[in-house]
């Protein structure tokens, strides 16, 4: 086990970025309580809820939806949705930074595999989006709040769920990309 | 208002630094973990939750903060499949597809697109989700529901989820792009 902070190719050792994200969970969760956002741990969800709950500026029968109405008044779906932005920047100057800054339409692996076309990549990329909202919403929490947060508060239903989405990842990434399936 | 914007960036900004100059954000890493084929994002994230953990404890023993484990229920297990499919499709979870517009990576906004529609959707039916999946649930509060000091609980935890990054980093050797 090499535990230099840096790998050879300039990223971080997968135990320095583990200590600055459980610490940034640390102090975001005490941060929220102190602020009494009691429901919503350090999350990405809420803040995507943010944005869509906006919908009903759109469509007026949104207006009285329960779930719609819970994320417009949140506070903790506020700062969620800012959180946003400053994960896109963070993840720009890091990319900056690393000298890492590639824009791509289509991953390079996705069209080595699948092919070059465009709209096949984004078909897949609606409908898998589609179920990441959905599963989130269903299982209230993503990777950050069902893992990241849950498991580290030994949760049963994050356990569970975080478990569950291994179980199907697994399985569409194996039909994704079958013959890369044994060495 | 400008306090909560503020915080929200503050927080923001570091998350998606470390997720990219982690590498964690990069398709291969994320597609290659499902095939089981590179480590790096697992041992990572059980790195995150191990130090998380003893912190929220010993916060939590301390009084500091209170802790809220997530209750189990139907949701968990049919919403966690739905999201696992998701993720095998899109080979990103949420938090890196907010990264992965900050790298410039076009296909991230439809999967926010798609992200916001599935909301929507769950929106939509919510009535229909809370009395079929989310209604009965158990306590998610494992050293309740084991009736195990927490404390017991927390260092086996912990010597698990050092077991599982130490065996995923034998297999992590040698570099490959599935």
């Amino acid at each position: 086990m090499k535990l230099k902070p840096t790998t050879q190719n300039g990223e971080w050792h997968w135990l320095t970025g583990g200590i600055v994200v459980s610490l940034l969970s640390i102090a975001t969760y005490v941060l929220f309580e102190k602020l009494s956002y009691k429901d919503y741990p350090f999350g990405i969800t809420a803040g995507i809820a943010y944005i869509a709950a906006n919908f009903k500026y759109l469509f007026s029968s949104l207006a009285q939806n329960p779930v719609i109405q819970n994320n417009l008044t949140s506070p903790a779906a506020f700062v969620e949705f800012f959180m946003l932005f400053g994960i896109i920047i963070g993840a720009y100057l890091g990319a900056k930074q690393s000298k890492n800054y590639k824009p791509e339409v289509i991953p390079a692996i996705w069209e080595k595999y699948h092919g070059p076309n465009v709209w096949k990549r984004f078909a897949v990329v609606l409908v898998g989006g589609f179920c990441l909202g959905l599963g989130t919403m269903l299982a209230v929490g993503c990777t950050t709040g069902n893992i990241l947060q849950g498991w580290a508060h030994l949760s049963l239903g994050s356990m569970v769920a975080g478990a569950c989405f291994f179980i199907a990842g697994i399985i569409v990434a194996k039909i994704l990309y079958p013959k890369t399936g044994g060495r | 208002m400008i306090l909560q914007i503020i915080i929200g960036i503050a927080i923001g900004l570091i998350f998606g630094y470390a997720l990219q100059r982690t590498g964690v954000t990069k398709y291969p890493r994320v597609t290659g973990m499902l095939l089981l084929k590179d480590f790096k994002i697992l041992k990572f994230m059980l790195t995150a939750v191990t130090f998380s953990m003893i912190g929220f404890y010993t916060l939590g023993s301390l009084g500091v903060i209170e802790l809220h484990p997530k209750p189990l229920d139907w949701g968990k297990v049919v919403g966690g499949l739905i999201f696992g499919i998701g993720m095998g499709l899109l080979g990103y979870c949420p938090g890196t597809l907010i990264a992965r517009i900050g790298e410039a990576k076009k296909d991230a906004w439809v999967g926010l697109l798609g992200m916001v529609l599935g909301i929507l959707f769950f929106a939509v039916n919510v009535k229909f989700f809370k009395t079929t999946l989310m209604t009965k649930n158990i306590n998610g509060d494992i050293s309740v529901v084991l009736g195990i000091n927490q404390w017991v609980i927390v260092p086996i935890a912990a010597l698990v989820f050092i077991g599982i990054i130490y065996l995923a980093n034998k297999v992590d050797d040698f570099k490959k792009n599935f």
